[in-house]
């Protein structure tokens, strides 16, 4: 038999970081989730940053970067100048700057994570951007949108249901409103999540780096 | 359960030294197919399974990119090849100028993937095609469609 030797061997250095996206309506928790990710990402041992998404201003990377949860210089800020979803969908290209960047600071990066806002409920991040992205609503924003089948709800890898302990408050139907997510996504997972108590935040990890090849 | 761990693209099942070892592995050994959607061939890190079973885990440096015909692995035993489904298209036939550019406008506005073929708008689907059909209205009752692509059965409506 001839010779083959093109077998699929570790590479000398450290694979790119892998990149996520967490996306969804303007007051949906994004920004809390990430702040709640960003102990239990740093607990397992991911070496991580995260690019937010503003319209005109740095305001989410601001407030990560006062948290004093995570290093600084670990958080960036993109200024779309526009609705957010254009500069992670349409032309990503200063996000991915954004990320080259991160991992030009940050040696051995494993994760960018992007957070944007935008468009409402059609939102959706390009591949060419983000390996796995999540959509993230919340029980006050009302236990009709998974109904309205919005590409962000639809299409994203994982939807997240935030906010879950008001449901009570705002007359949803919390088991309906998941019930009726997880028919309009075809089988693609739910979950829901409170990022105020921490509920199902380890679990929101796990899936994320099971879905990125980071498990530990 | 059997795992294969990719971290780079060794090149094409076209690329000449590639076409050679893959034709002698189809005689005296196993090449396997790594089956994937077109939109997941854009993701540098993911998680699939060949249909005997083996998971594959795809950790890709940013500047390859997965396609089809992608050999990612090969030994003296085997190879493992990308085949990507082909693409499920909606074809709208618009029968007036107004219906066109109506067609037009949604299908920016919703930021559909299209592409334009003599008259027909084809939109790539990336879901049920009902769910596009809802998002035009009654232009889903008006303009003549139907669904091409790989095993599809045609429909027209």
């Amino acid at each position: 038999m001839q010779s083959i030797e093109l077998s699929n061997e570790a590479p000398t250095a450290a694979p790119a970081a892998a990149r996520i996206g967490i996306g969804g309506p303007v007051g949906c928790g994004k920004t809390a989730l990430i702040e709640r990710l960003i102990p239990v990402l740093q607990r397992r041992g991911i070496n991580f940053a995260v690019v937010t998404n503003d319209l005109v201003t740095k305001e989410d990377a601001l407030r990560l970067q006062r948290s004093g949860l995570i290093d600084p210089t670990r958080v960036s800020a993109v200024e779309a100048g526009a609705c957010p979803h254009t500069v992670i969908r349409e032309d990503p290209t200063l996000n991915i700057a954004a990320g080259d960047e991160m991992e030009r600071l940050h040696p051995g990066l494993e994760l960018v994570i992007f957070e944007s806002g935008g468009d409402n409920l059609a939102s959706t991040y390009s591949l060419d951007l983000v390996d796995w992205w999540m959509f993230v609503i919340d029980v006050a924003g009302g236990d009709d949108i998974p109904r309205k089948r919005g590409p962000g709800v639809l299409r994203s890898d994982l939807l997240v249901v935030n906010k879950v302990d008001l449901a009570p408050h705002v007359g949803v139907d919390l088991d309906q409103m998941l019930a009726d997510a997880r028919s309009v996504r075809n089988g693609r997972p739910v979950l829901a999540t409170n990022a105020r108590t921490g509920q199902a935040i380890e679990e929101l990890a796990d899936i994320i780096l099971h879905a990125v090849l980071l498990e530990r | 359960m059997a795992t294969l761990d990719v971290v780079h693209v060794l090149g094409s099942r076209l690329d000449p030294d590639l076409a050679e070892k893959l034709h002698g592995l189809s005689h005296h050994g196993t090449i396997r197919y790594l089956e994937l959607e077109t939109a997941d061939t854009a993701r540098r890190r993911l998680r699939a399974t060949t249909a005997d079973g083996l998971d594959v885990g795809i950790m890709l440096p940013r500047e390859e990119r997965l396609f089809d015909g992608a050999v990612l692995h090969m030994d003296e035993e085997s190879a493992l090849v990308v085949r990507v489904r082909g693409e499920r298209w909606l074809v709208l036939m618009p029968s007036s100028v107004p219906e066109a550019l109506e067609l037009g406008y949604h299908a920016g506005n919703l930021h559909w993937r299209v592409r334009f073929d003599e008259g027909r708008l084809l939109v790539a689907l990336e879901a049920p095609a009902a769910d596009y059909l809802a998002r035009l209205g009654h232009l889903a009752a008006h303009v003549p469609h139907h669904v091409e692509g790989p095993d599809e059965r045609r429909e027209v409506s």
